[in-house]
């Protein structure tokens, strides 16, 4: 292995994020090569955490655009800021400037509303971490683009021209996978795809993430959520889930997990009231012990 | 040739292999790819393989296929590099140089088997689905036997009911001239504001541009349907070339995505196209098993914005339940689910089957689709 890699591995798992070789080699070539790093998966698997772990491991900032429909130009980039233009054209009432040198003056660097895109390129000492979170949910114009800005790192406004990045954000972004990303925004990024963690891995989040948790009661929580992800759900738990699930117990001052216990705390690892219904029906019929051991049908 | 160069050169027809193997990977992914190498650690299998994984396969889909052809290559390169090193410490002696020969030659078959056959297992497909089922018909369907007056009525009609759906509004900007539903923009307000010293005179507006719904159909094609299931197929075809983002399903015993089939300018090309891929044209019905499918291999398809239309009549043989929860996720998912029934334009017609009952609970819109008068009815549905 790389020792950068190895590197870069060690750091993030510093940071309390349970890291694998597929991440931390996606997540060095991302740097190294300067492509932006993209990764699915399910809800809720921590595909958002790489980012914030990446900026803190690097000693980066980190700037995050959230993406939603509708998203555009003026929230995601820039947007003058109207009102101290207003004002400024007023303080400059009655004197001899022309309308040309006005114009300049309310249309320059100062008046600009930098949002996370345009912020993330004008890093003035070293590059940020852009987190560009649920691209799945803006629209193609608006992914569009952004791969335009991805490419060049540049911005070009017609007011002020072109802001080209002196130090280039690493750019993380994540999808859900609700809507098809464009091809041209693929090939543009690496990929890692993130999967529900396995047995082992889960272990080592929830002991990493609950530190008051008993060894025992972290076991029989990731066997019952492993044993639910089998099942077919209208929303599979994450490991956000587990976390919180987890969470709950210890403060709950549960020590083992038994059919009353699963039954108040269920709401912590399914939120849609039919699969709810469904796994307590299951648990209730064969008790716990026989339902992670899959005996449940 | 030094290590460093047949390295490159691997790698470079490793991409090649890729691409015919229908992942996405064009020349300045292979620049990529050596460019990636002088960071990695090569002597460690694992770091080579998740590092062109994550450059060239980027998609979840083709993953599985690329673990597969990356196996096969390793293996490959593993053997002509043990081959070159015992050239290079064995003295050659003529029956060595036919031994080279002979193996060299293994080498080029097994590359070339490996480009053309397939090794890739399809992991999201259960077997019974990758195979045809007995039920499936592959008769050779002449479907260019239309009436063309038909056809042109048909056309006519999808093209009104595209408009009626671009006629939404989406929550961008655009510059307008004034009426009702545009707002002042300041920030060209201001610049208009120069030129008379500050005072606003004048307002600049901006109104919201047209929003654009998806739309995704599904239609049976099974026995049952056999009726219908060419009418209905013009009104996808009109409605594909009227209407740019549709994506468009057939399915009987699976599901198969005909959208770049339908993409083809020529009609006819089209329906010659769609009567020699294998649909499953007229075979048995397996609705649950259909849709099940979509709602797990295309979901991201779906979204707020799209409208799901789904054109059967519900003679499913499969399991209903499997057709009920798939229904219930991509009605989660969509912006409207519309359900065509041909047989409900008949009076008699009651949606007793099995499959339809565990269906209507996550359909929004339940209506005929047997002519053309009941296709002009659908346009206002589909607007969200």
């Amino acid at each position: 292995m790389r020792e950068e890699i190895a590197r870069l591995h060690d750091a993030m798992e510093r940071e309390a994020y349970v890291t694998d070789r597929a991440m931390a080699t996606a997540a060095y070539l991302a740097m190294t090569l300067h492509k932006p790093l993209l990764i699915e998966g399910h809800p809720g698997v921590g595909k958002t955490e790489v980012a914030k772990v990446l900026a803190r491991a690097l000693d980066a900032k980190l700037i995050r655009l959230q993406c939603y429909e509708g998203l555009d130009v003026s929230t995601a980039l820039y947007e003058w800021n109207y009102a101290k233009q207003l004002l400024h054209i007023k303080l400059q009432e009655g004197t001899a400037a022309t309308t040309r040198e006005r114009e300049a003056e309310i249309f320059s660097r100062e008046f600009l509303l930098e949002r996370p895109l345009l912020h993330a390129i004008t890093q003035a000492d070293a590059s940020p971490v852009l987190l560009v979170d649920e691209v799945d949910r803006s629209d193609e114009e608006f992914e569009a683009f952004l791969l335009e800005v991805l490419s060049d790192h540049q911005v070009t406004i017609p007011e002020i021209g072109t802001v080209r990045a002196t130090h280039p954000p690493h750019v993380v972004l994540t999808s859900n996978r609700t809507r098809e990303l464009s091809e041209a925004l693929r090939r543009r990024c690496l990929y890692l795809w993130v999967d529900y963690p396995s047995y082992e891995k889960e272990l080592r989040i929830v002991r990493m993430k609950v530190p008051g948790i008993e060894p025992r009661l972290a076991d029989e929580v990731v066997r019952f959520i492993q044993r639910v992800r089998t099942r077919r759900l209208s929303k599979t738990p994450g490991v956000a889930e587990s976390l919180d699930w987890a969470q709950a117990l210890v403060a709950l001052g549960a020590d083992a997990l038994d059919t009353d216990v699963v039954d108040e705390t269920l709401g912590c690892v399914l939120k849609d009231e039919a699969d709810l219904r469904d796994i307590r029906s299951a648990v209730d019929k064969s008790g716990v012990d026989a339902f992670v051991a899959g005996g449940a049908a | 040739m030094s290590r460093e160069g047949s390295v490159v050169e691997r790698v470079i027809a490793f991409c090649r292999v890729l691409r015919e193997r229908g992942l996405v990977v064009t020349p300045a992914e292979s620049v990529d790819a050596v460019r990636l190498l002088e960071w990695i650690d090569l002597s460690d299998r694992i770091e080579l393989h998740l590092a062109l994984r994550s450059l060239l396969a980027t998609r979840r889909e083709d993953l599985a296929a690329f673990d597969a052809l990356f196996a096969e290559w390793w293996r490959v390169s593993q053997q002509e590099e043990q081959r070159s090193r015992d050239r290079a410490s064995a003295p050659k002696t003529r029956l060595g140089a036919r031994e080279e020969a002979k193996s060299e030659n293994a080498a080029t078959v097994a590359l070339s088997r490996w480009s053309s056959t397939s090794v890739v297992p399809d992991d999201d497909t259960p077997a019974s689905l990758a195979m045809p089922s007995a039920n499936d018909s592959r008769a050779k369907k002449d479907f260019a036997t239309f009436d063309s007056d038909e056809l042109g009525e048909i056309e006519r009609l999808t093209r009104l009911i595209a408009r009626r759906i671009n006629a939404r509004r989406s929550r961008r900007w655009k510059p307008a001239r004034g009426g009702n539903s545009s707002r002042v923009d300041l920030r060209r307000t201001i610049r208009l504001s120069l030129k008379t010293g500050g005072n606003i005179v004048e307002l600049a507006r901006r109104e919201r541009k047209l929003r654009r719904t998806k739309l995704v159909a599904l239609c049976d094609v099974s026995g049952s349907m056999d009726l219908y299931s060419r009418f209905l197929l013009q009104f996808l075809y009109a409605l594909q070339h009227a209407f740019a983002r549709v994506e468009t399903f057939v399915f009987s015993t699976r599901l198969v995505s005909i959208s770049e089939i339908l993409r083809r300018d020529e009609y006819r090309a089209a329906l010659a196209a769609l009567a020699r891929s294998e649909t499953g044209w007229s075979g048995g019905t397996k609705i649950g098993a259909s849709i099940a499918q979509f709602a797990t291999d295309w979901s991201r398809l779906v979204d707020r914005r799209t409208v799901v239309i789904i054109l059967s009549d519900g003679w499913d043989t499969g399991d209903p339940t499997l057709l009920g929860d798939a229904m219930r996720e991509i009605h989660r998912r969509a912006g409207r689910v519309l359900w065509l029934n041909p047989l409900l334009g008949s009076p008699s017609y009651k949606p007793l089957t099995r499959g339809m009952q565990a269906a209507l609970p996550h359909v929004d819109v339940f209506a005929p689709a047997h002519n053309v008068a009941s296709l002009a009815a659908l346009g206002r549905h589909l607007g969200l």
